[in-house]
């Protein structure tokens, strides 16, 4: 036992020594590096955010009280399925989703419905299912299996995050937006209270939300400019983070272990997590490793970016609280590890 | 209600300053600044550095659509009336977009390189091979790891082009970078040289162009393909520096 720990302790502190080290001389070429890591990452990442906004606008025109929102269904396990199933209606990658996932969420949407739209349609869209296909055009498990995947863990963690009170799992200026659009009698009068009057949201917006009148086309694009700048810049800090730590941490390190089971699961799942690129775009990536890897693991990595990652850390935190989004990371990654050892299981 | 804004109460002078920006401007110049980062980007070519030209349309597009949004709010007819902007938002954003703008992306090729694994990607339009003098550094990869045997290729004419990329215990290798999307995917793809003895060692990060011929060499008992420079030509780097 004792030479496991002194191991560990061992490993560490000789990595320790060389990333500070390193760190100490963060000479220009790595801070060069890192820039233009971020401007690659921001600039790719940007148009598929507008694209999201876009989408979200549009949805606010064509039905400005959102009738249709607060009808979908609210069951447990129907609701997840059918907010996974509107992923092939409104086609973006993660970044995009996460404001037309808010406006769902604004306009009233059951909760698991639209946490299932958010986790499931980043990979349930036709761009990624045919990038996916262009890909992998010789290993058609891989396309049966990524789509059911991804439905399973927009479930599982829907469930699970239902499991919190609204008031923990969405953020305080999300559920306050949410309550303009929910028919009072819903409410308690607490609610009402600090829904209605202290809000700086102001009256006009809930009486638009309340005639459901079709908002003119100007407005519509205005509030889509101010919903593009607060997730523009939260896309800015995830891709600072993701381009820092892809420079600090050598790729070597992620994907040196590549032949045994748990281990290659694992390491693509950390580089899931680090690379933070596009779902519409991953199925590529996983394609330069394909070949060195676990099957199971390139299936990992290709579920578990479109769910979690650096770059999305930031764009959560307008939807979720801190704590709901550490428990998505952990919950997907926990399912993602699971589907990845079995579909070792089956196919090694 | 009435209750005052905590962060307005907290630091007076800075909000008084700040509060004489009206939010509508500082919204479009924001918008605005983000619109002209993503098209000067595409008009100076610096995309070209950091994402695959397929990509390019999209970005240019985004550009112009966040110049409409601009417009819209300077226009001032149609604010914003349901939900509050926050200035700093606006602020920060500026700052961000200023920096893209200002600060444009000078990777180090050799330093991204010697952080990645080199994978090959299977190129499925490479249906046919080349005459030797013709083939690009990545064609000559692809073909050696398809057909390693270094006999096959001994004498045959070589004519490339990539940047220097230092390698632990070598001479330093001639490399590409190869990317499916965005910079951050890009993995090296590189030859061993063996470089004229009467010319300087050549500089991390310099684009050249070799001319010479393939040759065998034993490294650590293995036999492998290596390039005889005879003619070494600094370069320029490319317009197009990724490969697909």
């Amino acid at each position: 036992m004792v030479n496991a720990d002194d191991l560990l302790l061992e490993q560490w502190r000789s990595l320790l020594d060389h990333r500070i080290l390193d760190l100490r001389v963060m000479g220009m070429e790595r801070l060069a590096t890192t820039w233009a890591l971020f401007q690659a990452l921001l600039v790719e990442a940007m148009p598929f955010l507008l694209i999201g906004v876009a989408l979200s606008s549009l949805a606010r025109w064509i039905s400005p009280g959102g009738q249709w929102v607060r009808d979908l269904p609210a069951h447990p396990l129907l609701g997840p399925l059918s907010g996974a199933a509107l992923g092939f209606a409104l086609p973006a990658c993660e970044c995009g989703n996460v404001p037309m996932a808010r406006h769902l969420l604004v306009k009233g949407a059951p909760i698991a419905t639209a946490l299932g739209f958010l986790f499931a349609a980043p990979v349930l869209n036709p761009i990624v299912l045919a990038s996916t296909w262009a890909a992998f055009p010789d290993q058609p498990w891989l396309l049966a299996a990524r789509p059911l995947g991804a439905v399973l863990i927009a479930v599982a963690l829907a469930t699970l995050l239902r499991l919190l009170p609204d008031s923990q799992l969405l953020q305080p200026a999300l559920l306050e937006e949410r309550r303009l659009s929910q028919p009072l009698g819903e409410l308690t009068l607490l609610e009402r209270r600090s829904g209605l009057i202290g809000a700086p949201v102001s009256a006009a917006a809930s009486a638009v939300v309340r005639s459901g009148r079709r908002p003119p086309l100007g407005q519509v694009l205005s509030h889509g400019g101010t919903e593009f700048l607060e997730l523009a810049l939260l896309l800015v800090m995830g891709c600072a983070i993701a381009a820092l730590v892809q420079t600090l941490v050598p790729r070597q390190w992620l994907i040196a272990v590549g032949g045994a089971p748990t281990l290659s699961i694992l390491s693509l799942m950390l580089l899931s997590l680090v690379v933070s690129v596009c779902s519409s775009v991953d199925a590529f990536l996983a394609l330069g490793f394909a070949a060195q890897v676990t099957p199971g693991a390139v299936l990992a990595f290709l579920l578990l970016g479109p769910v979690m990652d650096l770059k999305l850390v930031g764009l959560f935190s307008i939807l979720l609280r801190p704590r709901a989004i550490l428990l998505t990371a952990g919950a997907a990654s926990l399912v993602v590890l699971l589907i990845g050892q079995w579909v070792n299981l089956i196919l090694l | 209600m009435g209750q005052p804004d905590p962060a307005l109460s907290s630091r007076p002078q800075r909000s008084q300053t700040l509060r004489r920006l009206a939010p509508g401007p500082l919204k479009a110049l924001a918008l605005g600044l983000w619109g002209i980062a993503l098209l000067q980007s595409y008009l100076s070519e610096r995309l070209d550095l950091l994402l695959r030209a397929v990509f390019h349309p999209l970005v240019w597009a985004s550009g112009l659509l966040l110049l409409v949004l601009a417009a819209v709010e300077l226009s001032g007819r149609w604010r914003d009336g349901s939900r509050t902007s926050g200035r700093w938002t606006s602020l920060l954003s500026i700052g961000a977009a200023l920096a893209v703008l200002a600060l444009p992306p000078r990777p180090s090729f050799a330093y991204l390189a010697a952080n990645r694994q080199a994978n090959l990607l299977e190129e499925p339009g490479l249906s046919f091979v080349l005459p030797p003098a013709q083939r690009s550094l990545t064609d000559w990869v692809r073909l050696l790891r398809s057909e390693p045997d270094p006999r096959l290729y001994a004498g045959d004419p070589v004519r490339i082009s990539g940047f220097v990329l230092p390698i632990e215990g070598e001479e330093p290798h001639l490399a590409r970078l190869l990317v499916r999307c965005c910079l951050v995917d890009a993995v090296p793809v590189g030859l061993p040289v063996r470089w004229p003895p009467d010319q300087p060692r050549p500089r991390t990060d310099q684009w050249l162009r070799l001319e010479g011929v393939m040759v065998t060499e034993t490294i650590g008992g293995r036999q492998r393909s290596a390039v005889k420079a005879s003619r070494v030509v600094p370069i320029p780097r490319p317009r197009q520096p990724l490969e697909p």
